[in-house]
């Protein structure tokens, strides 16, 4: 009986997680002696940062997706069908429209959604970038009309995907319109339930004064209860209202169907998983990657590319049954663009919060090169580079006591 | 309006802000007047973030102290909506 490795959710981490996977276990998977198979929604992989560009820099939406298929290694097998159950007791993955397919070992891929469904006017009232490069686009279609007024963007919940983006959408709208050379009749705030411009505060210091010099506002301290699309007014749970001409929501976000309707996520369908070696809490023959967790890092494709790599040397070290796993040291590496082709990282680890630092056009250069081989670092090939930019993100630790079964 | 309220623990403890701020963000967004939320953080930062949301929001912070490893922060949620 082959070793049978299953990975669910077709975005970075899962894409990556199978090819690691898939590269280490070659020889095995030729011999009959394992299987990876990758479980994802559809052929269509998005390449999800390009959303930003698409809404705000009129880029098309059909140019940043490629079939999933031409993504992954010879030795994974694709099903392009959803999941529709996780049954971790018994270990069995059942799709929507397939059969059932049993694992030794699984990965849990699953994202986060966004839904703007879940606040009383969000969805009709709002426009994001957040639930793909369709509705992206429409947002550029309405900051190619606007001419005068007041543009809102909503920090609509907490946690969200890549937590620079209403910064980013701020400065790109900024100079979009000083290009127009119409600034001066838009008025351009960021509307956020924290209490600055930016969640941490070190990387508030270097947002603020850009906010200032720039002449966008902040309203702190608004946490979304609904939108009134009729009267264009959003209200907070704090009682403040906010009135726009265009709302550009970062909608609340939850984990994925599959894991809420199973319920062992928490009340929003995150799924509890151990910070350090990725396992699903309570089961040592699941892992659960990326922004599918509850782990309290950012949710973006960095942090999705890292974890994936512990999660894939940890299944290899269980199936060979190694007394030792990686621990993952929650390295962030986020990209904020901030205007006049400069940019930061927000880089932290769990022990170490972001620090502040200077925009530079370097690191500019760099947020667009990382999105230029997203494609082929989706192989595998790319991960010398990874570790020559950041180090360790993960040490190898012992593993304790009845968390192998082989 | 009952102003009397259950109380809930939120372990924020080994994140960094806006961990603890995030976290009592979604214990405010599930709770009602009357209700009472303790904080528990390893961030100094959490003590002056939940002090300044307090105050523009109407809310009231009853304890904010050293408790063993942490900071125990109780907020007592006096006001929600319009």
């Amino acid at each position: 009986m082959p070793q049978r490795l299953v990975v669910v959710g077709g975005g970075t981490g899962g894409t990556l997680t199978a090819n690691i996977l898939g590269a280490k276990l070659r020889d095995r998977v030729r011999s009959g002696d394992a299987e990876v198979t990758l479980i994802g929604d559809g052929f269509r992989h998005s390449f999800q940062p390009a959303n930003l560009d698409i809404a705000f820099k009129g880029s098309r939406p059909d140019s940043h997706d490629r079939d999933e298929t031409s993504l992954l290694r010879k030795e994974v097998s694709f099903i392009p069908d959803p999941a529709a159950k996780i049954d971790l007791a018994n270990r069995v993955v059942t799709t929507t429209s397939g059969g059932p397919h049993e694992y030794d070992y699984l990965v849990i891929a699953t994202g986060a959604e966004a839904a703007p469904e879940t606040i009383p006017g969000l969805k009709e009232g709002s426009l994001n970038f957040h639930t793909g490069p369709q509705n992206a686009a429409r947002i550029w279609e309405a900051v190619r009309d606007f001419k005068k007024g007041r543009i809102g963007v909503l920090v609509g919940g907490v946690p969200h995907k890549c937590p620079p983006s209403p910064d980013e959408a701020l400065f790109m709208l900024d100079e979009y319109f000083r290009r127009r050379g119409i600034r001066g009749d838009v008025e351009l705030s960021l509307v956020t339930p924290y209490p600055r411009p930016y969640p941490a505060a070190k990387i508030a210091d270097v947002v603020e004064p850009l906010f200032q010099e720039k002449g966008i506002k902040t309203v702190p301290f608004f946490n979304l209860e609904s939108v009134d699309p009729g009267a264009k007014k959003a209200f907070s749970l704090e009682g403040d209202e906010f009135g726009y001409d265009l709302l550009i929501a970062v909608p609340p976000h939850r984990g994925a169907k599959v894991i809420r309707d199973l319920g062992f996520g928490d009340e929003e369908g995150w799924i509890p998983t151990d910070r350090g070696n990725m396992r699903v809490k309570g089961f040592d023959d699941a892992y659960a990657i990326g922004d599918a967790t509850d782990i309290p890092v950012s949710k973006s494709g960095v942090v999705a590319h890292l974890e994936s790599k512990v999660a894939a040397l940890n299944v290899l070290a269980d199936i060979d049954g190694s007394a030792t796993e990686n621990e993952y040291n929650g390295r962030i590496n986020c990209p904020m663009e901030v205007g006049s082709r400069r940019a930061i990282f927000v880089s932290a680890t769990y022990k170490d919060p972001p620090s502040d630092q200077a925009p530079s056009m370097v690191k500019y250069a760099m947020k667009r090169g990382f999105g230029m081989i997203y494609w082929s670092a989706l192989s595998g090939s790319w991960e010398w580079m990874m570790d020559a930019y950041f180090g360790p993100t993960s040490e190898p630790s012992t593993k304790a006591a009845g968390q192998s079964k082989a | 309006m009952s102003t009397a309220g259950s109380r809930k623990v939120v372990d924020s403890r080994g994140s960094f802000c806006p961990g603890p701020i995030t976290d009592l963000f979604k214990a405010y967004r599930a709770s009602n007047v009357g209700d009472e939320i303790e904080l528990w953080a390893t961030d100094p930062a959490a003590r002056a973030d939940v002090q300044a949301w307090a105050d523009k929001s109407g809310n009231q912070v009853m304890e904010a102290a050293q408790d063993g490893d942490h900071l125990k922060i109780v907020v007592r949620i006096a006001k929600k909506g319009r």
